[in-house]
């Protein structure tokens, strides 16, 4: 196992080696400060800031740009100086509580939420500069009574967030003020929302969350400037639609399908990617025959209309609530020796799947959970073979467990090496059902899912060589606590994730052997992000009990 | 929530924030000066006179003001895990009075405060004559360099936002005093701090750029002791449009729902 040796030795010597090449790179980086210097401190986000094709300074979006690479095209450090790197601030939210978003950075600025809070600080001192304060809600059900919040999204002079109840929030970004606050779930309560939003040209799209509490999902664009909503997208059909014949009466309206991560989108294609959650009841099936559409799939919509284009569906009429909510990744690459423009997605079902994002296309999946047993494979048309496995009174094993192969933390793909990295999870889940009313105020669950005794959950580092279609290389991660804790990639071939022991951690991308690692000392339940002011590359990272960690060379 | 539809709410609309609490109804039997000499016997050694904080926290924040009553009346009776003594010996009754009475500190429930002017027209002054929001935002509209102002009405008499106007500099903010710097490197900036320390300042200028500075950098940094605002609101208006712009201030903080404000500081007690 290459995970925890580290050479000091090879990478001191290396370093020294490579002074003169370290020095170039810091001759570099100096230019890019003078050219980055009168953009430093103003916040004015572009259209063309958000299409940048290169993160270098700016991490614009969730992602840190529309393709979902979460990838740094930076190259001040690299796997001979990494040993150097070091922390250079830490922020503490004042209302500790878990952080799961990832910031975004724009002109050294950085923004950040922690529940309804949001956060602007010096993106090289981490100093607060202001803080939107706003209450966390009381009284919500399930993911949204924990209050997680993903981050904002940035346009103009404006920072967008979205709210545990389910409200958009426009604020100032030179001040922090309130401009205006729509609510845009109806009115079942058991909506909540966790997402950072995404800008595509002048609308905010956002979604919600409450899958696992029977919401009808759906996805709604609300015009940047005024908040009036522009659109809206149901991802469960009502009756007479498409696909209606899964929801008899009014199972409609709580048939889940919510939009509770951010997605991706393809200007040159005008599509937005989305992907889609369980849908509910998440164990009793009984009550949504058919394949419960658009639960569980990417949406593929036109951003300007909100209209589909096409959709493909990861897990059709799912048991074991297995969202598809994980990054939709739109990679320009060979597949098969053919240029194409693919959608590249490690599913919490326990496959990876690659798809022609201009149509929707089944190209290719792989199965990425070692004990993965609720389908037999996926067939010529993508569709999964099921095993059949029924939750019941008594209960069944099933394999990804309930929280998935993967889940919603972020993977990476690196255009140099052509590999997609992600985090996934070896472990299985007892499910048991039994049928269940709707209530409002409670979970939609119709019964749980619990580990099987003696059994326990692994985490694994993963590189897909999407040359060869077949993994570079596994890293098994030794530790107690199991991160939710994405990756990310950049120019030099650094991996950042944080690990199963509460560690930050950069490997090498071609080989998977760590370079550096820094105890945080807290569980990491974000992904990470990479940003530069004044010509510093840096790192960041969110860690569990609300501390916000940013690291650069000395 | 006061306000229930489906579809959206715009925020001028928006009266759906879940912080007004009537207090227990029991809570009225208590005669109100008494709650009031219960506060500062009980709660203002650490939380202020006016529980706007002093050893203890602010209890005027979004975070106290957003607790339900209940909340706050078991803080109160059981005292909290950030180290508030417990105070079961006041007896139900006086804490649920005391609740009632920190509600109207928090400018909620009965501080209904007199309004002499118009308030349509000081709003017409607010973003016309007097410039006000080209500064100051108010529900969402107006500058970003000066406090927003949509609450100030809300906790602030008619005398003290009127002296605000007129005696600009007589109680200045620390991020309200024009900070000017000069640079080793011959470079000279006017603004407002947003952070400071030993090493550190974030000054931001009028054109919502942020500075940051770090002090070894600095060649001299000069207080001008006053704020941004114009020192002659009292000679270029008149004394009814001051009165206009005041009642502006207090109806807009008094109709609208209590909606956090900003803060721009390090404050250890949100």
């Amino acid at each position: 196992m290459r995970y925890g040796k580290i050479v000091f030795g090879f990478a001191a010597a290396g370093f020294l080696l490579l002074a003169a090449g370290t020095q170039q790179t810091h001759g570099q980086a100096a230019k890019a400060s003078t050219a980055a210097d009168n953009s430093t401190g103003l916040i004015d986000v572009k259209q063309s800031d958000l299409l940048q094709k290169q993160v270098t300074d700016n991490w614009v979006n969730y992602n840190g740009d529309y393709s979902g690479r979460r990838y740094s095209a930076m190259s001040q450090i690299t796997p001979v100086n990494v040993s150097h790197l070091a922390p250079k601030w830490v922020f503490h939210t004042q209302e500790a509580g878990p952080l799961e978003g990832t910031p975004v950075v724009v002109a050294g600025v950085m923004f950040m939420t922690s529940g309804n809070d949001a956060y602007a600080l010096d993106a090289a001192t981490g100093k607060q500069i202001w803080h939107h304060s706003r209450a966390v809600t009381e009284g919500l059900v399930d993911d949204a009574a924990s209050h997680h919040n993903r981050g904002v999204a940035v346009l103009g002079t404006r920072v967008y967030m979205e709210t545990d109840n389910v409200h958009l929030l426009c604020l100032d970004a030179r001040s922090g003020n309130l401009i205006w606050d729509v609510q845009y779930a109806p009115e079942n309560k058991n909506y909540g929302a966790t997402a950072a939003p995404l800008i595509v040209k002048d609308k905010v799209l956002v979604g919600t969350a409450g899958g696992d509490s029977g919401v009808r999902g759906f996805l709604a664009a609300f015009d940047a400037q005024t908040g009036k909503e522009v659109w809206r997208f149901w991802t469960i059909p009502g009756p007479g639609e498409f696909g209606s014949e899964s929801w008899p009466g009014d199972q409609y309206l709580l048939g889940g399908g919510t939009t509770w991560m951010p997605g991706t989108y393809d200007p040159e294609l005008n599509t937005l990617y989305w992907g889609t959650g369980n849908p509910a009841p998440d164990y009793d099936g009984s009550v949504r025959p058919g394949d419960d559409l658009y639960t569980s799939c990417v949406l593929a919509l036109d951003p300007d209309t909100g209209k589909l284009k096409w959709y493909f569906q990861y897990s059709p009429h799912n048991l074991y609530d297995y969202d598809a909510e994980q990054t939709p990744v739109l990679v320009d690459a060979n597949f098969k020796g053919q240029p194409r423009k693919l959608l590249v997605s490690a599913s919490r079902n326990g496959f990876l799947y690659i798809l022609d994002r201009t149509n929707g296309k089944y190209l290719y999946s792989k199965k990425f959970i070692a004990n993965l047993n609720w389908a037999k494979g996926i067939d010529e048309n993508g569709r999964p073979i099921s095993n059949n496995l029924i939750p019941d009174e008594k209960g069944v094993r099933v394999c990804p467990s309930v929280s998935g192969g993967t889940n919603w933390y972020s993977p990476s793909y690196d255009p140099a090496t052509h590999m997609f990295y992600f985090r996934s999870m070896e472990s299985c889940s007892i499910f048991t059902s039994k049928h269940q009313d709707f209530q409002i105020g409670q979970t939609y669950y119709a019964t749980g899912a619990g580990r099987p005794q003696g059994e326990s959950t692994k985490g694994v580092i993963n590189a897909f060589d999407l040359d060869k279609l077949d993994f570079a290389w596994r890293d098994p991660l030794i530790g107690t606590t199991f991160a939710w804790a994405g990756v990310m990639s950049t120019a030099t071939g650094l991996v950042a994730f944080g690990d199963d022991a509460q560690n930050f951690v950069i490997l090498d991308g071609h080989t998977g052997k760590p370079l550096w690692h820094f105890n945080v000392g807290q569980i990491i339940r974000s992904s990470p992000m990479g940003y530069a002011v004044n010509g510093k590359q840096y790192f960041a990272v969110a860690a569990g009990s609300g501390d916000l960690f940013a690291f650069a060379l000395p | 929530m006061r306000t229930k539809r489906f579809g959206i709410l715009l925020a001028s609309s928006a009266l759906f924030l879940a912080v007004e609490m009537p207090a227990a109804a029991h809570a009225q039997k208590k005669d109100a000066s008494e709650a009031a000499q219960q506060f500062q016997a009980n709660c203002a050694v650490c939380h202020g006179a006016d529980a706007s904080g002093d050893k203890g926290p602010a209890l005027t924040t979004p975070n106290i003001v957003a607790k339900s009553d209940a909340a706050l009346i078991k803080a109160v009776h059981d005292g909290t895990a950030a180290g508030m003594p417990p105070f079961p010996q006041l007896g139900d009754e006086t804490i649920a009075a005391l609740v009632h009475y920190l509600r109207k500190l928090q400018g909620q429930g009965e501080t209904a405060l007199t309004v002499t002017g118009d308030a349509a027209a000081g709003r017409t002054l607010y973003f016309g004559k007097a410039q006000c929001s080209s500064c100051h935002m108010i529900q969402g509209n107006g500058g970003f360099i000066a406090p927003d102002l949509t609450e100030y009405g809300r906790r602030h008499a008619a005398e003290a936002i009127r002296k605000a106007i007129v005696l600009p500099d007589a109680r200045l903010a620390p991020d309200a005093r024009v900070i000017e710097i000069q640079t080793k490197a011959g470079k000279k900036l006017t603004g407002v701090v947003r952070n400071e320390d030993n090493f550190n300042i974030a000054l931001q200028t009028e054109d919502g750029r942020y500075h940051f500075l770090a002090r070894n950098d600095l060649a001299d940094v000069h207080d001008t002791g006053h704020s941004l605002m114009p020192q002659d609101y009292g000679t270029k208006l008149t004394d009814r449009e001051l009165t206009d712009i005041v009642s502006f201030v207090i109806v807009t903080g008094q109709t609208h729902p209590a909606e956090p404000a900003p803060k721009r500081h390090n404050d250890d007690d949100d």
